[in-house]
């Protein structure tokens, strides 16, 4: 009796995390996944694109949508800079963070704070292809017909306290991601959506100055 | 007989600095049209704010959103532009007040205090009109709120047609102001600034495009 409950809770354990993410099934080659994925972060030197970003408020029915534009390039220099619905503009590089909200300009080290310093690094790693080394989560990978989707647990309490999972899509042509899922503990997400993918651009220094 | 110019002196400016301590002392104080600086509440059905925090030295900013809900209650949510929620709070009736979420950065008692009773003026909260008075000062009505603690004025001009600012103030000063700009009585003001007078915290609010419903 005791073996069949347990047999019957495996199944639908099994189940659940096939029916988790709609046309995703768990990846039965997840090394093979990580070593192509590494292949391609290695040979990937930069990325520009443009993005949306939206955020589901899901008690509040709502949704909040914002589009910009994104620079990349190895190894830690990043700029995000929204144009809708208003300009904010943010930049890392070296371990320095500038943000322009409007008129005020600010500029700080990345290790000042933490809980910022470590949402970008997340940002980063997942458009980099280093977030499978990031020892902060732990991962999952599920693949469907075109795309790979890798769930992120984090596994440091403070990440915990603000995300319950993070997900890269990676499409299977590049293996590139093609959007991040930020699962938040409240129960809102945000996506951001990476469109007109370009690799291995050169984008100039002056993209990532910090005056 | 020397040190009396010096007592004198003392008490005088001992004096007069009780007086002046007391910010509503030389207004009148009256009954006045209680009803009057209710019609001046906002109606925040559904508003996206882009909003701006300085707070001794530090700056945030992000997008606000305030929403009535069907259940009646107001939610006032608070997340950073990459989209990461700071706060989410529910006021309902006239003082409930409910803390959804808030990252553990932000979450000190003494802030969420602050925050709860800056929006509640905002919000036209806690407006008791059998506790209110009126006080008069020159070409200006403070309509007063006794609250728990403190008092809550929305002063507007002597014909209570415009709504100068919204005060909250302790038994004898003000300690934070509130601004609408670009208000059209009844809709949702396009700026909201509240300032704090007695520790350097702002926040600056600008309305921004519409939201897209689910």
């Amino acid at each position: 009796m005791i073996k069949m409950i347990v047999l019957i809770g495996f199944f639908l354990n099994s189940f659940c995390i096939e029916a988790q993410y709609s046309g995703y099934t768990l990846s039965n080659h997840p090394e093979a996944f990580r070593k192509s994925f590494a292949d391609a972060a290695a040979a990937t030197e930069s990325i520009q694109s443009g993005f949306s970003q939206e955020k589901t408020l899901t008690m509040l029915s709502e949704k909040m949508i914002s589009t910009g534009k994104f620079w990349y390039r190895k190894k830690d220099k990043l700029r995000m800079e929204y144009l809708q619905p208003y300009p904010y503009l943010m930049i890392l590089n070296n371990g320095k963070i500038f943000v322009k909200d409007g008129q005020k300009e600010n500029k700080f080290s990345a290790n000042s704070n933490r809980v910022f310093q470590q949402v970008n690094r997340i940002l980063i790693d997942c458009v980099s292809g280093n977030m499978l080394n990031n020892t902060d989560f732990q991962a999952r990978i599920f693949e469907s017909d075109r795309s790979f989707l890798v769930e992120f647990q984090p596994l440091a309490k403070n990440l915990r306290e603000l995300y319950k999972n993070i997900n890269i899509v990676i499409d299977k042509k590049e293996y590139t991601a093609t959007s991040v899922e930020m699962f938040e503990v409240s129960g809102d997400k945000t996506v951001i959506r990476f469109q007109n993918k370009e690799l291995n651009a050169q984008i100039p220094d002056s993209v990532f100055v910090i005056r | 007989m020397r040190k009396f110019p010096i007592l004198f002196l003392l008490y005088v400016s001992l004096f007069t600095a009780n007086i002046s301590c007391n910010h509503y002392s030389h207004m009148k104080k009256t009954k006045g049209d209680v009803s009057c600086a209710v019609k001046f509440k906002p109606d925040f059905r559904l508003a996206e704010y882009k909003i701006s925090v300085d707070v001794i030295g530090k700056h945030i900013s992000g997008l606000l959103l305030i929403k009535y809900m069907t259940d009646s209650s107001t939610r006032i949510v608070f997340t950073n532009e990459m989209g990461l929620g700071f706060f989410d709070f529910g006021f309902s009736g006239d003082t409930g007040f409910t803390v959804y979420h808030i990252v553990p950065q932000m979450n000190k008692a003494a802030l969420i205090k602050t925050l709860r009773k800056d929006f509640e003026l905002i919000l036209f909260k806690n407006m008791d009109e059998s506790k209110s008075y009126s006080l008069i000062d020159s070409d200006t009505i403070y309509h007063a709120y006794p609250q728990t603690k403190g008092v809550n004025y929305y002063v507007t001009d002597d014909q209570c047609n415009r709504l100068v600012k919204m005060q909250r103030s302790s038994k004898k000063k003000p300690v934070m102001e509130a601004f609408f700009y670009d208000y059209l009585t009844g809709q949702s003001p396009d700026s909201i600034f509240i300032h704090h007078l007695n520790f350097n915290f702002s926040i600056s609010l600008k309305k921004i495009t519409p939201l897209a419903s689910q």
